[in-house]
């Protein structure tokens, strides 16, 4: 096979493409105390904002509904990744985010999560050919079922030629 | 230098960090929020909550095999959480962070120093439950220090105004 004709391995650009409107399976996400502070603590942002003991619904970190999304979108990392005929040796990589917040992530809380792929497009560049994958999440409060969090992602997919 | 924000992000001090640096207007600079070196045992703790079995996080071994160099490359929601860090610094609380967009523009590894910053782009009123409230449009910045920028975005805090409860 000449160079030209190589072709990345696993998943065609159609197949690739075919997964755009697949949904999460979903799930649900609850705030616990301890998982806020640790996160907390591993993102430099003071842990002291999640005491042991301290109020119920305080305010935690934003990066939290990021998570909860992640967390509870029903799949694991490696299950969405071969989605796309992907793996996590393959490095994946996050592409950019966005997040909305409607109200504040807080500790004790939990979130519905829902979503679905919204794009996925194959490139080529500098770095060999790639897949760009788009996915959005939405986080509601269990218990008043108020539009808490949307979060919108992208993750590049490297491929390895065949 | 420190890896903490100075001003902590859970002040209940409202906009008083805002106001302590100058009128609320484009051009204005938010306060630079510093990691004095990337350690890579939190990546480890991060990995391990968000059951990310991505290797080049914490195996070392498989970051040679990829190519990519000897020193783990920290989360992007790491990268992401130090922006916010800055924000909630800025506007005064985790729940003054309204809206963040970033783009990973390259890596951040074990051992790097970073500095996240912004700049206010747009400042608007308008009706929250409690009161006015001013909302913030800034762009945001991640940078290894003496290095390139690594996160690129834009965000936007909301700040009490006149009549509302947290002024």
């Amino acid at each position: 096979m000449s160079e030209t004709a190589r072709e990345p391995a696993g998943m065609s650009a159609d197949d690739v493409a075919a997964r755009i409107g697949r949904a999460f399976p979903g799930g649900e996400f609850t705030v616990e105390r301890w998982f806020a502070w640790l996160l907390a603590d591993a993102a430099l942002a003071g842990p002291e904002t999640s005491t042991p003991g301290g109020p119920v619904g305080e305010p935690a970190h934003p990066l939290l509904a990021w998570t909860a999304a992640t967390q509870a979108m029903g799949v694991t990392w490696d299950e969405l990744f071969s989605w796309f005929g992907s793996s996590a040796d393959d490095g994946p990589m996050f592409g950019e985010h966005e997040t909305v917040w409607h109200a504040p992530m807080r500790v004790g809380r939990t979130y519905l999560v829902s979503g679905e792929v919204t794009s996925a497009d194959r490139k080529s560049g500098r770095s060999g050919v790639f897949d760009v994958i788009g996915y959005v999440f939405r986080l509601h409060d269990k218990e008043s079922g108020a539009h808490v969090a949307d979060c919108w992602n992208s993750l590049i997919l490297p491929r390895r030629l065949s | 230098m420190s890896d903490r924000a100075d001003e902590g992000v859970t002040g209940a001090d409202g906009a008083a960090v805002a106001d302590r640096i100058g009128p609320l207007s484009p051009g204005m600079r938010l306060p630079d929020w510093h990691v004095a070196k990337v350690d890579g045992e939190k990546m480890k703790t991060t990995a391990a909550l968000l059951r990310d079995p991505t290797p080049i996080h914490w195996d070392t071994a498989a970051l040679r095999e990829l190519g990519m160099g000897d020193r783990a490359i920290n989360q992007g929601p790491l990268n992401m959480a130090y922006v916010m860090n800055m924000l909630a610094g800025f506007a005064g609380g985790y729940e003054r962070v309204r809206r963040l967009r970033v783009r990973f523009r390259g890596n951040v590894r074990e051992g790097d120093s970073l500095r996240a910053g912004g700049v206010v782009t747009d400042v608007r009123r308008q009706r929250a439950d409690d009161g006015d409230e001013i909302l913030c449009d800034c762009d945001v910045e991640l940078s290894v220090v003496d290095g390139d920028a690594v996160l690129t975005g834009t965000a936007t805090v909301a700040l009490p105004g006149k009549g509302s409860g947290d002024e």
